[in-house]
């Protein structure tokens, strides 16, 4: 048996896989002052379901795989260690400066943002080593161990070290860090190197401060839940997802604790890839996570999932840039919460505020009262207001009309239908809009995707925004609701390793690159003998960061074997990258030479095999029909059904609203859907109107 | 006014400018395009109206697109689908000749032209006569050497026009560099060129157009309401560039006559009162004068009313033919025609709007081109190539807002902050140079109320060979000035540091030659302070004297905070000073605004 737990900002989802292969959901609130509770009333529920005591639970359980924001909210939250950072001489303000940037051009009340370690704190070191490692000042020990003296009496708790060219040559940075160990050796330390082996120093100390800075929290944290679980009975293994949509031990993410930073989110394209794969045999597919307040979105390409080096915490050029690899997923405030309002020239805007779970949308009755998407899906009878989270929590449909008239309809100078919908509409379009802008990021046209909807408010609008992007299948699983969980239970155990050895297409230095490339493989092998020990398989991949000369953003390239054994086998890479670069940007300069920067090597480790099945939980109502109103359809009768009382594998086709506890998801008229044997509602619109724009598409320059 | 359309319709524009101007900055291969985000994508309507553009350099595309793309149609009547054109020309539409831009009109099946799509960036180079993009000292557009397209068919039912790529090619430095730079902006176009067509055949061509007479009406709509809000007056303001090769001896004087009609929701600009063209390469573009003009507006009002052709109806900027600050009269030079004059008309109208009133406007901004972001050539010793390119070390430049301290990275007010900063790893992997020492300077911001971002020092040099570095650095003579009371930056310098480590002070506006092991230092400009330093929270100046922005001796004589030897704040000893501090203010006979307005 195996359970995992995603807590989240407002609810700890678990799900549990039987012997079986079944699945089960469970959401209990997140107890944001001591998540553990949360995670036990959350394991309570699930013992109960069974007739089991916790310990009785925990005690069958092999695996526990955990994804917290306990990193991220320590960050958001400036709990995190007093953290000194050990910089080369001459460049103290690299944390200070970032890598400049700005949004919102014409906005000047917004106040520059404070560094992650501020200057106080920051301590500059005399050394230097220049772009091919040579040592153009050595490291002045004395210097550097007065420094590390005078951190004990300014109370710090945890240091992080970058040094220029320290990917190249890191022999300062590992000297300073046996400094740190002998005389500062309560106090934990990151360097640069070892944590986050990348060019652009900026970046690399950013990720090497904020690791610094977690190791206390975390270590603290993870040991706590771990001890308390083994204290209740459980003996097995206990994972920890990281940022890169993998799992590792417990142990290894409190050691290097950046790897959680973004825990929760990395899994919902694990669950996205393996949904899709298991309904269509679609490998490229967009994953869509709905929550109250935030729309997630990913991808995977090609059976991959792309990561980012990009990922910022707080606002995109107002908070931090982690550096690290992690899974490209892009969040814009939208979701059920969504405020609708008109300004004073008439427009509709959906959001960005949003009314959250607390006060919520005004149809909560619980002191919100401006029109959410939530009140606009009430209004237009996309949502059973007896049987929202399946009964649970009885909505005030009144409250939602008075609002959406209110704050909509009577500055539009329409009715409140019409305005309900219009917020529909406008909602989907700014979730269209973050879709595109990943896909086109990232180099896949989403009508060749598959569309996976997670997430609570997901069904409302999954196939509008299907029919916008002209996706002909969308996915939403009955496990969508705790989409990030369910992406545990499928996730492999994995590392990437990595080398930064600089070289271009002109002058490509075969050896080198095997060299490095080798050593990359035996640090893989050694992990799967190590951590992936008696796993059912694993999986070796070697890829390359490169870029046009001049360029200065790489993009991945695989690479097709794990060393180059000819001129031919380096042709084939470039060649390799002229497709991905055309492919990505529409833009191919074969006559160019190509740099490459870094060299990867990622493995997984296959933790589990056959698919599962999900189960839901049976509410047992009769089917009904309801008046809803839907764009381009106006007011229509829509057969409501709920969904565990689908027959599986019978196609039917909309209007109908198929009701669950955890989502109501919309089918219009025309487009057909099937429950399928794995426990997902399996969507296909018709191609018709989108076949002309894939042709116009298609007529490429 | 349907306010679900424009939802919806306005949202899939910018996202449309959005995926252009990634395509661009991902793929573009100098360091001024892909780093400083020196380049703008944006949408034009069939008649040239500016309709959305990414989140774009402002002087890129608050005017001049359209200039562009009136003489465009004008010079070939005949656009077909496939067509693109290459547009630098100062003398038609263009910010300035390194800002290549290529256009590409927007035609439907049935060949009827829609809309025009707009990729701009500035090149590495463009075939000057010297290895700059800014050449200050041209005397006019020959000595300047840059070749000039006055909306040029480079594309052909999307095959490029070789005859130009060759032309090009022989006359760039560096150039397959140029040629990627080139494919980055035809990718970019024709991306928003493909996404326009979905969208015309999705919603159909009348509904676009009846879209875009009804975004401009609403945008004209939230103007006027911003311009409501504003108080109402008419002031004037000057401000002085330095001394530069072929400007006056004391420097040119800008003159903006401002008036505010909140009653009307007119915004009325008169740049007309400024100098004749000059002999050198600082005279502006009729995009850059008008779209200078418009930036300080755009930076002091509400933030959130969009920039296109329906809200910019309300602000009238009047020029004058063959003036400095207006429209350039060929063969006059406009080489930095989107950097210093143009700094200095932008800091002038944010000045002049400040003084209508507290809370509005901002204090000055330092300016663009120190030797910190300046453009460095030579031959790399460790290839033998040769190479030209600008470089982002630390800049900060920033003045105060009446909200916020200045934004430490905006770089300019021109440049918005967009421009993202070099990495030093990068910076000496590409080039044969070290960076030696860059970070914040202490005690240079313009003090106040809310204080300037503090100047830069930024220390490098080549290694291993000789490099040159082109910079023109305005600010060394006259700095940022503060407003409402908030005080002047402190001043910038540039200085050679040979090799026995002597100091060499350099002027303000050169191409400086660095042997083997010589260093430039460069002292960048910081920006001016709002309102009166005494006013500024003692807990905010504590921060800033723990943080080493400022010094002890700063915080209590310049702002009038104590602080105590445990590094708290003394409350009463401040509170005493404070006193004293404003009322030595008003026995001034002239006050620190006036001042301050010059």
């Amino acid at each position: 048996m195996r359970i995992a737990v995603d807590t989240g900002g407002t609810f700890t989802d678990l799900i549990l896989e039987d012997g079986t292969g079944k699945r089960f959901v469970f959401k209990r609130p997140t107890t944001p002052d001591d998540p553990v509770r949360g995670i036990f009333d959350a394991l309570a529920q699930a013992a109960d379901s069974r007739g089991e005591t916790v310990e009785v639970l925990l005690s069958q359980t092999d695996t526990f795989i955990h994804a917290t924001t306990r990193a991220i909210n320590a960050i958001l939250t400036g709990t995190t260690a007093r953290t000194a950072f050990l910089c080369t001489e001459g460049h103290p303000d690299t944390l200070l400066f970032r890598e400049g940037g700005r949004i919102e051009i014409f906005n000047f009340t917004v106040e520059y943002p404070r560094p992650y370690v501020p200057r106080s704190l920051t301590f500059e070191v005399p050394e230097r080593i220049s772009h091919d490692g040579g040592i153009v000042k050595a490291l002045d020990e004395e210097a550097a161990v007065d420094i590390l003296l005078g951190l004990n009496d300014l109370g710090v708790e945890a240091i992080g070290v970058c040094l220029l060219f320290s990917t190249i040559n890191p022999r300062h940075e590992r000297r300073l860090g046996e400094l740190i160990e002998h005389h500062l050796p309560d106090i934990p330390c990151t360097l640069s190197h070892v944590v986050n082996p990348t060019l652009r120093e900026y970046r690399r100390a950013s990720s090497t401060c904020i690791d610094a800075s977690l190791k206390p929290v975390m270590s603290t944290y993870l040991r706590n839940l771990g001890h308390t679980l083994q204290a209740t009975g459980f003996a097995g293994r206990f994972l920890v997802v990281t940022s890169r949509g993998g799992v590792r031990d417990g142990a290894d993410v409190a050691g290097a604790p950046i790897h959680a930073v973004n825990s929760g989110p990395a899994m919902a394209p694990v669950a996205g890839r393996f949904f899709a794969a298991a309904e269509t045999g679609a490998d490229t597919v967009v994953v869509a996570d709905t929550g109250g307040t935030s729309f997630d979105v990913s991808l995977v390409r090609n059976g991959r999932i792309p990561q980012t080096r990009e990922t910022w915490l707080g606002q995109t050029y107002r908070g931090h840039m982690t550096g690290f690899p992690s899974i490209d997923v892009r969040s814009i405030g939208a979701g059920g919460g969504s405020i609708a309002w008109v300004d004073s020239g008439g427009m509709l805007h959906v959001g960005p505020q949003s009314a959250g779970a607390a006060p919520g949308p005004a149809c909560y009755n619980a002191g919100g009262v401006r029109a959410t998407v939530t009140d606009a899906a009430l209004v237009t009878g996309l949502i059973d207001p007896a049987f929202f989270l399946g009964g649970h929590m009885p909505l005030d449909i009144h409250a939602a009309r008075d609002a959406v008239e209110r704050d909509v309809a009577s500055p539009m100078g329409t009715g409140p239908e019409r305005a309900a919908l219009s917020i529909m509409e406008v909602a989907t379009e700014n979730m269209v809009q973050a879709i595109e802008n990943i896909t086109i990021h990232q180099g896949v046209d989403p009508r060749s995707a598959v569309l996976v909807a997670g997430g609570g408010a997901a069904g409302l609008n999954a196939v509008a925004i299907a029919r916008r992007l002209g996706c002909r299948h969308v996915i939403v699983p009955t496990a969508g609701a705790a989409l990030s969980a369910a992406g545990s239970l499928m996730a492999e155990l994995g590392d990437d390793f990595s080398a930064t050895l600089p070289t271009s297409s002109r002058h490509f230095d075969i050896g080198a690159v095997n060299r490095v490339l080798a050593e990359l493989a035996a640090r893989a092998a050694a992990f799967v003998s190590g951590p992936g020990a008696g796993t059912i398989a694993h999986e070796t991949t070697f890829f390359a960061e490169a870029r046009y000369g001049h360029q200065v953003w790489e993009i991945e390239v695989p690479l097709r074997g794990s060393r180059f054994d000819s001129e031919d086998d380096v042709s084939r890479f470039i060649s390799d990258f002229h497709d991905m670069h055309e492919a990505m940007f529409a833009v191919r300069d074969s006559h160019s030479d190509v740099e490459i920067i870094h060299w990867h090597c990622r493995v997984r480790c296959r933790l589990r095999g056959d698919a599962g099945q999900d189960s839901m939980p049976t509410a047992a109502r009769d089917n009904h029909a309801r008046r809803v109103v839907l764009a381009g359809h106006g007011a229509i009768e829509a057969s409501v059904a709920d969904f565990s009382a689908l027959a599986t594998d019978e196609t039917l086709e909309g209007p109908a609203i198929i009701e669950s506890p955890f989502t109501s998801i919309v089918i219009d008229p025309g487009v057909s859907y099937f429950r399928s044997t794995h426990g997902s509602l399996v969507i296909t619109l018709e191609a018709g109107g989108d076949d002309a724009r894939a042709s116009l598409a298609a007529r490429r320059w | 006014m349907d306010g679900i359309r424009l939802a919806t319709i306005s949202s899939r524009m910018q996202g449309i400018c959005q995926r252009m101007a990634n395509t661009l900055m991902r793929t573009g291969r100098s360091g001024v395009l892909n780093t400083a985000h020196d380049f703008s994508c944006c949408i034009l309507s069939f008649d040239d109206s500016f309709v959305a553009a990414d989140e774009s350099l402002p002087v890129h595309v608050l005017s001049g697109p359209d200039i562009m793309a009136r003489h465009l149609r004008a010079f070939h009547p005949d656009l077909r689908r496939g067509d693109a054109f290459l547009n630098n020309s100062p003398y038609h539409g263009c910010s300035h000749p390194a800002d290549h831009t290529i256009l590409v009109p927007v035609i439907d099946d049935d060949g009827v032209h829609r809309f025009t799509v707009c990729a701009k960036a500035h090149q590495a180079d463009i075939g000057n006569s010297r290895p700059t993009t800014y050449m200050a000292t041209a005397r006019d557009v020959y000595e300047e050497g840059a070749l000039i397209f006055p909306g040029t068919r480079v594309q052909q039912d999307y095959e490029d026009v070789e005859d130009i790529i060759r032309l090009c090619e022989l006359r760039f430095r560096v150039p397959q560099q140029w040629r990627g730079d080139y494919l980055a902006m035809i990718g970019a176009a024709r991306i928003g060129e493909r996404e326009l067509l979905e969208l015309g055949a999705e919603k159909g061509w009348d509904e676009l157009n009846a879209f875009v007479d009804e975004w401009f009406d609403y945008s004209e709509k939230r103007m006027t309401d911003a311009i409501r809000s504003m108080p109402s007056g008419k002031v004037e303001a000057t401000t002085r560039h330095d001394p530069f090769p072929g400007l006056p001896e004391d420097g040119l004087e800008i003159r903006v006559r401002l008036e505010i009609d909140t009653h009307a929701g007119i915004i009325d600009i008169d740049l007309t009162d400024n100098p004749d063209n000059l002999a050198c390469g600082l005279n502006l573009t009729e995009a850059t004068a008008i779209a200078g003009a418009m930036t300080g507006v755009f930076n002091s009002i509400d933030h959130t009313v969009p920039p296109n052709a329906g809200s910019i109806r309300r602000v009238r900027v009047h020029l004058r033919e063959g003036c400095v600050v207006g429209i350039p009269r060929h063969p006059y030079s406009c080489s930095l025609g989107t950097s210093n004059i143009c700094d200095r008309l932008e800091n002038a109208v944010v000045h002049a709007i400040a003084q209508l009133g507290n809370g509005w406007g901002m204090a000055e901004c330092g300016p663009l081109l120190p030797p910190a972001t300046g453009v460095i050539s030579g031959t790399d010793p460790r290839n033998g190539e040769h190479y030209v390119n600008e470089i982002f070390l630390f800049h900060t430049a920033a003045g105060a807002s009446a909200q916020a301290d200045g934004w430490l990275t905006l770089t300019a007010m021109g440049s918005a902050g967009l421009c993202l900063l070099d990495s030093v790893e990068l910076d000496e992997l590409r080039f044969p140079m070290r960076v030696y020492r860059q970070e914040i300077a202490m005690d240079t911001e313009g003090p106040g109320r809310r204080r300037g971002a503090p100047g830069a020092y930024v220390e490098f040099g080549p290694v291993d060979c000789e490099m040159s570095v082109a910079y023109a650095s305005d600010g060394t003579l006259f700095p940022a000035e503060g407003v409402r009371g908030g005080g002047r930056a402190a001043r910038a310098r540039q200085i050679r540091r040979d090799r026995n480590g002597r100091e060499h002070e350099l002027d303000a506006c050169a191409e400086v030659h660095l042997e083997a092991g010589e260093k430039i230092v460069s002292l960048t400009q910081p920006g001016g302070g709002y309102g009166p330093p005494h006013e500024r929270e003692p807990a905010r100046v504590l921060e800033d004297v723990v943080e080493g922005w400022i010094s002890p001796d700063r915080a209590r004589d310049t702002y009038g905070v104590v602080i105590t030897g445990d590094g708290d704040v003394d409350h009463a000893a401040t509170q005493e000073l404070r006193q004293r501090l404003s009322g030595m203010l008003e026995d001034r006979p002239v006050s620190a605004d006036e001042e301050g307005a010059r």
